[in-house]
């Protein structure tokens, strides 16, 4: 690459107590009517009353917390009518992926003072609105929304999820605390972790990447690499939750910089189409894509083995059998959380139904992530992932990690 | 002076790119299915830099694509940041894949709908560049269904409208 740029602003406050600096965060901003955005799940936990009641004498504007799964457009305009009936003057977005992007999506329509967010679609077009003080507090350890410049929100008319891209995206802080996923179960733990891992993969292995994407994803497959297991297991470890959650951080802030892949276009649509979660479908995916890309990434796969099975052994994996054995390590782990938390393995495990593939495909195609896959992605090639996903046909049979059974390689 | 020249290779680029896409519409069958699956009328607009040169087109239903004003909004816009990015493209020294990776142009408008454009052009390089030139900047190169000369031929006697 003969150019490259990378954007990373939002102040990072991580780990025991983060959440306690949320009043004097805003304060900082110049906020002093926070409107707070969540989901009646974590309203129902408990986990937003630690939130307002970080809040302390800070009066908050309002709290909305009428955000699904796969938020849309149409909440998005809402949120942001009632932001401005209600006065306020920050965002505090605190939940998953879907919460988060869809704060962004409300900021960017409160600081170019629009109504409809469609009118905001584009990539990197969107010059400096308003200020809008935001600060996002992730429940998940996975999406990595906190650090990126891309919001991923669902258009219900055209079943498509769409990206926006811009800069105006980043939140002002993020903060980790640990307190905020202790409550995740394991099997979200599990998806979401390996939604980082992919966040990483892909952005290590894009044509977008850059020494400092490059910096950010080899830290976080590092962490999720000595952290994920754990996590699962031990799922009250704090220590643990907060490496997860820095690896979210740090995934999210490499793919931000450098783009997601062929996994993520086949995810978004699989999501979009198929109501597959974004984690489970990442799960699936990630060998499949990356089988499908190594004949391009051989290199940076191999190099990835290094940060997610560690020295021991990158060293005794002959160099030319890194790249396979990085997949296998990838198979491997997905293995051990299938077994741990029944996590889906396959597209039909997780309810996919295969008569909607020719519609997933051609929706990967226009997703976005495909421009910047290192080898093309063609209607073909995406129909045969899915399919070769639907059983779960990669080499998780002939290919262990140990490479001492012949490897039964598949092209795809 | 480097600029305007620049700027007349990019005009001059854009207006082959324009009549071989109408040429192709009819040629390749590829090309053809994607254009048609684009909604009728969607515009496009790709701005070669700050001044340069514009090529501004929308969807026609027979024709596959009709220009249009350069003044009309179009529904989605690529805009490229400098007259030298666009001229990298243009000229075949980088792909839109790389002028993406690059942060050459900024996009006004549907992503989604965009990548559709992005094929049909990457389809139209396949024929305008030699091969030699195509694999270098194209991460597959499709194969042609009708000759480079024969499209060159057709373009140069396409009325351009």
């Amino acid at each position: 690459m003969n150019y490259y740029e990378f954007i990373n602003p939002t102040k990072l406050c991580s780990g025991k107590g983060a959440l306690d600096n949320l009043a004097y965060e805003l304060e900082m901003l110049g906020a002093c009517r926070p409107m707070v955005l969540s989901d009646a799940m974590l309203e129902k936990l408990g986990t937003l009353r630690q939130v307002t009641e970080a809040l302390g004498e800070m009066q908050i504007g309002r709290v909305f917390t009428d955000i699904p799964r796969d938020s849309g457009v149409e909440v998005v305009n809402r949120i942001a009518r009632e932001y401005r009936d209600f006065d306020c003057d920050a965002l505090v977005a605190l939940g998953g992926g879907s919460v988060l992007d869809t704060a962004k999506g409300v900021r960017l329509l409160i600081a170019q003072g629009a109504d409809d967010l469609l009118e905001l679609q584009g990539c990197e077009c969107i010059p400096r609105g308003r200020e809008v003080p935001f600060v996002a507090i992730p429940t998940t350890a996975g999406t990595g929304s906190e650090a990126t410049a891309v919001a991923v929100i669902k258009n219900h008319a055209r079943n498509v999820k769409m990206e926006f891209i811009s800069q105006q995206l980043l939140p002002d802080v993020a903060i980790l605390d640990p307190r905020m996923t202790l409550t995740l179960p394991p099997r979200i733990t599990a998806s979401t972790g390996m939604d980082t891992l992919c966040h990483a993969i892909e952005a290590y292995s894009c044509m977008q990447k850059n020494p400092l994407s490059d910096a950010y994803a080899t830290a976080a497959v590092r962490l999720v690499g000595e952290n994920l297991m754990r996590v699962v297991r031990f799922g009250a470890s704090k220590e643990a939750r907060t490496a997860m959650a820095n690896a979210s951080f740090l995934a999210g802030a490499a793919f931000s910089n450098s783009m997601v892949g062929v996994v993520h276009a086949n995810g978004h649509a699989l999501g979009g189409v198929c109501h597959i979660a974004h984690g489970d479908a990442m799960n699936i995916l990630l060998p499949a894509g990356m089988i499908f890309n190594r004949r391009v990434c051989r290199d940076t796969y191999a190099e990835l083995l290094l940060y997610l099975a560690g020295p021991e052994v990158y060293h005794n994996t002959p160099a030319a059998k890194r790249a396979d054995r990085m997949i296998a390590e990838v198979v491997r782990l997905r293995g051990r959380l299938h077994r741990m938390t029944g996590l889906p393995v396959t597209l039909k495990e997780a309810g996919a139904d295969p008569a909607l593939f020719p519609e997933v495909a051609k929706t990967a195609l226009n997703d976005g992530a495909v421009i910047v896959n290192p080898r093309q992605v063609t209607y073909e090639a995406v129909m045969r992932i899915l399919e070769a996903c639907y059983e779960g046909k990669e080499p998780q049979q002939g290919q262990t990690p140990s490479g001492k059974k012949k490897a039964k390689k598949r092209s795809i | 002076m480097k600029k305007e020249l620049l700027n007349h290779v990019n005009a001059l680029v854009l207006a082959v790119l324009y009549r071989s896409l109408r040429v192709l519409y009819r040629d390749d069958s590829r090309v053809r299915e994607e254009i048609d699956g684009w909604k009728n009328n969607l515009s496009f607009k790709l701005v070669c830099g700050p001044g340069g040169a514009v090529l501004a087109l929308r969807r026609s239903e027979h024709a596959g694509v009709r220009k249009l004003q350069r003044a009309q909004r179009a529904e989605i816009t690529m805009r490229f940041k400098s007259v030298e990015g666009a001229f990298q493209v243009l000229s075949g020294q980088k792909s839109i894949a790389d002028a993406y990776a690059e942060h050459l142009f900024t996009l006004e408008g549907d992503i989604y709908q965009t990548m559709s454009f992005v094929r049909v052009v990457e389809y139209a390089e396949a024929y305008l560049f030699p091969r030699i030139w195509s694999r270098r900047i194209l991460r597959e190169v499709p194969e042609k269904q009708t000759g480079s000369l024969r499209v060159y031929a057709e373009a140069l006697l396409e009325h351009a409208r």
